[in-house]
């Protein structure tokens, strides 16, 4: 099989380099530099991909002969229904970030001190030990196929995270702040990292004395960055169109349905600059807004080309990302829920009793079955319409539609946080946020 | 997948050679090469067949104590990454509890760790085999595959170090995952099953029809009261629960650093009575085995628990240098951009074993869990929600169960357990059989 018999292909070359600092306790842990290349060529044969990826720029027209061929055997032993990819424009580069001060040009012995200040600050009474993550890294993209599309682009990433560990008579809690973007060095100028680092270390301090409540279920008011983990983990996978394909998805079949009360509008929006940010996607598409819920009602799922082109009329191409040189797949971006007209405090009036939940230790979803499980970093009960008794080990669980459902208010507080996204085995650096919203009824989970 | 591990030994000997010209006191190399094969599956169908190859090192230089790093897959880099690490390494302060680079030494062959099969296999053969997965994952009516994978793996590595390590082995992996669904809307229920080998003896069928059985066993789920409650952990949930809290835990940078519940624990009884725990990274087809760890260690056999007492902490040469005793070779990496971490290799979890569901009365059966990570890793404490989940009544499995979360502490649970199923299974370097714990909380 040669390249004139396939239906599409495309290639995409990476450079990229990156240094990484880890402070642990005080001490340089690790410095650690990485330079690499490589190319990915993939081929489409009717319904069938294949993919050939190689260290170093290498032969492209070598790598594209086998993932021709790759895509040739696996239609020949597994033919599947044709592919149609949707149609896209060329895109435009615009708008790109602009680095005020590039990583590189600043000495290393800098950021180390800079780290160890911070490591300082975070170690606050109480703080038996603390770590200090700090990492640059630049990396150009080129981007062409077989329609003639082509997009090439550099992005700078930088970004930091302090964990701060308390202990007392054998007790430990965590605190951790972290601030990623794609930006230069002027993010420590942006942001405060010292104090951020006495943030960590109070939370884990704090924690120390903060109790564990009672299981059950209960009214909910998350902050934003819970909120925004909920947002991410429950209802944006669930909006990814290959889940949807398939049938992997509560969402699927429920464009134009109300799905969630009239206070939820959700955004997808890799063209904001924050850490999932990107001018053109891992398939060339220009990236741009797509409105996932507009009150309440499910409007858009996130699509490759290939998904957008199967379902018609269910929100455009461009969300299509790879970590390195593995296969594109759908990912969100900056993803978040828009700020709503409500306020915290008249939150707390609202529920009269029940917790706040603060911050979030990750979580994990089942998209097809709706199931979902995250931690809070922290929380506070909810006694008498105000903040009571400080909280630890809590959880949050459920199906994903009854919260939505649920959810009775939003703020206009709405704040993103950075982190990073995983599928499939490839991680991509994300964004997600939210407004304080209030939930009427949820399961926490706590002591039982 | 053939590959020349010349290619990769020349490298890593030219990244040697320059870290040390640019004034490193010892040199370290790791390299790596390896080709795969991944198909991906999506519906009953095969949907991307993907063939990789990578090569690369990862150079540590170190000075004065210190250690830098860097890694790179060009060969027209590697004389920048390993000046790079050099100089990365006096940006550091000198460390006097560094005890050098591990010494040159024999190694034991482990057997059963790479398979010609799997080396020279070709992609139809991959895709074959992919379908076999398929094929057994429609074979129940009423279920249907979501998406599947399959891996084959071929890598060669080379450790180098100027205390005059050479060290070099070839090994292979297969691995195969799918993941089912039965019923719809608010009835849905999924499922997965996946087998990892270093050779070429996975039944492909047998995970597709176990993903299917498992997505129809979920069916029809009923709610349960919250309580305390028998909990028996199958091998996924009780591995997922103690790798985020308990080998966490064992590691002696963690014990050092002060963030370990372990910490000044070891001849104390952590666990049940009977509770063993060995990490053998000499086990013969170990997914963790290699004739020595990423540092150059020879491999060897710890006993981490005997009779519910803690025998040893996870050491490499740095920390085991920093406590004065011998590395227990348990230096890994994932790949060459990456300096060593310690981890298990493979650790097995072993407990006299019966027939735990004829014997409970009351109690639940958790198939896996989510949220594992979220578990703190120093107190131990945890809250997952639970999934593929049964009530067990009268020492029989009955319904399955539609949302539950289990909460508990990790540290508890070991001295909880109190039986162990006869169904040890492989999940890549944990090997467990189902483990039974008294007195776990569930939350309906």
């Amino acid at each position: 099989m040669n390249t004139q018999q396939v239906d599409f292909h495309d290639t995409r070359v990476l450079r990229s380099s990156g240094l990484s600092i880890f402070i642990d306790n005080g001490e340089i842990e690790q410095i650690s530099n990485n330079y690499t290349s490589g190319t990915a060529c993939r081929a489409l044969v009717k319904g069938s991909w294949g993919i050939v990826s190689s260290d170093n720029i290498g032969d492209p027209e070598n790598l594209l002969f086998s993932a021709a061929k790759l895509s040739g055997q696996a239609h020949r032993i597994s033919p599947r229904q044709d592919i149609k990819l949707a149609r896209v424009e060329s895109p435009l580069i615009h708008d790109l970030p602009v680095v005020e001060k590039d990583p590189a040009d600043v000495p290393i012995e800098e950021k180390v001190e800079l780290l160890l200040e911070i490591h300082k600050r975070a170690k606050i009474q109480d703080v038996s030990s603390s770590t200090v993550m700090y990492s640059e890294s630049v990396t150009e993209v080129e981007y062409s196929n077989s329609e003639g599309l082509e997009a090439s682009y550099s992005l700078v990433r930088t970004g930091f995270a302090v964990t701060a560990v308390a202990s007392r008579n054998g007790v430990f809690q965590m605190g951790r702040e972290s601030k990623f973007n794609v930006c230069g060095y002027e993010l420590f100028d942006r942001y405060d990292a010292l104090e951020l680092a006495e943030t960590a270390g109070n939370t884990a301090r704090d924690l120390l004395s903060a109790s564990v409540p009672k299981g059950g279920r209960m009214p909910v008011i998350l902050d934003q960055e819970l909120a925004g983990v909920f947002i991410h983990e429950a209802v944006g996978h669930a909006t990814e169109a290959d889940h949807v394909a398939e049938g992997n998805s509560i969402l699927a079949g429920k464009i134009g349905s109300q799905i969630a009360s009239s206070c939820i509008s959700v955004m997808d929006d890799p063209s904001m600059h924050g850490y999932g940010y990107y001018p053109v996607d891992d398939e060339g598409v220009e990236s741009g807004p797509t409105t996932l819920i507009e009150e309440g009602i499910l409007k858009s799922y996130l699509h490759s080309r290939e998904t957008a082109a199967q379902f018609p009329g269910t929100g455009r191409p461009g969300n299509a990302r790879s970590q390195g040189l593995a296969r594109p797949i759908i990912r969100m971006s900056n993803t978040y829920i828009e700020n709503g007209d409500s306020s915290f405090e008249e939150m707390l009036s609202e529920i009269k009793d029940g917790v706040y939940l603060i911050g979030s230790r990750g979580g994990q979803v089942n998209p097809g079955e709706g199931v979902f499980q995250f931690n809070a970093e922290r929380g506070f009960l909810v006694e008498n319409g105000e903040l009571s008794t400080p909280v630890r080990d809590v959880s949050l669980s459920g199906h994903t539609l009854d919260i939505l459902k649920h959810v009775q208010m939003a703020a206009g507080d709405m704040k993103m946080t950075s982190g990073r996204c995983g599928k499939g085995g490839q991680l991509a650096p994300v964004c997600d946020g939210s407004p304080h919203i209030l939930v009427r009824e949820a399961t926490v989970g706590g002591s039982g | 997948m053939n590959s020349d591990i010349n290619i990769i030994f020349d490298m890593a000997e030219m990244a040697q050679k320059a870290a040390e010209l640019s004034g490193a006191d010892e040199v370290e190399v790791f390299g790596l090469m390896a080709t795969s094969i991944n198909v991906d599956i999506q519906l009953d169908r095969i949907d991307l067949a993907k063939e990789s190859f990578s090569r690369g090192i990862g150079v540590k230089a170190v000075v004065n104590g210190a250690v830098g790093f860097s890694s790179t897959n060009d060969p027209a880099r590697i004389v920048d990454a390993a000046k790079a690490a050099t100089s990365s390494a006096r940006v550091r302060h000198s460390d006097p509890d560094w005890t050098g680079l591990p010494q040159a030494c024999d190694y034991r062959v482990v057997k059963g760790i790479h398979d010609p099969g799997i080396a020279n296999i070709d992609v139809e053969t991959c895709i074959d085999l992919s379908m076999k997965m398929i094929d057994g994952a429609v074979s129940l009516d009423g279920a249907k595959p979501t998406s599947g994978k399959f891996t084959c793996l071929g890598s060669d590595y080379v450790i180098l170090n100027s205390n005059g390590v050479e060290v070099r082995e070839a090994s292979t992996s297969i691995d195969g995952f799918i993941e089912c669904r039965a019923g719809d809307g608010n009835e849905m229920s999924t499922a997965y099953e996946f087998d990892v080998s270093r050779n070429l003896d996975i039944d492909f069928y047998r995970i597709g029809s176990e993903a299917a059985r498992q997505a129809l066993e979920g069916v029809g789920g009923v709610g349960v009261d919250t309580c305390k409650t028998d909990v028996l952990l199958k091998p996924n949930a009780i591995a997922d629960i103690l790798e985020s809290t308990f080998i966490n835990s064992l590691n002696s940078e963690n014990i050092q650093k002060g963030r370990s519940a372990l910490a000044g624990k070891l001849g104390e009884k952590i666990g049940a009575d009977g509770l063993d725990i060995v990490d053998d990274a000499l086990l013969e087809g170990g997914i963790g085995s290699a004739r020595s760890d990423h540092e150059g260690t020879p491999s060897r056999t710890n006993r981490i628990l005997e009779n519910g007492v803690l025998g040893t902490y996870l050491y490499d040469k740095y920390t085991a240098g920093k406590d004065g005793v011998e590395s227990t070779g348990n230096a890994v990496r994932s790949n060459y951009a990456q300096t060593t971490y310690i981890d298990v290799r493979n650790l097995k979890i072993e407990y006299p074993a019966s027939d735990i569901i004829a014997e409970t009365q009351k109690g639940v059966l958790v198939g896996s869990v989510i949220g594992a990570h979220t578990a703190n890793p120093i107190s131990g404490d945890f809250s997952v929600e639970a999934r593929n989940s049964f009530l067990v009544e009268d020492g029989d499995i009955g319904s399955p169960i539609k949302s539950m979360m289990v909460t508990g502490n990790a540290f508890e649970l070991l001295h909880n357990i109190c039986g162990a199923g006869l169904d040890t299974r492989v999940l890549g370097n944990i090997i467990t059989p189902t483990v039974k714990v008294s007195g776990l909380t569930i939350v309906g």
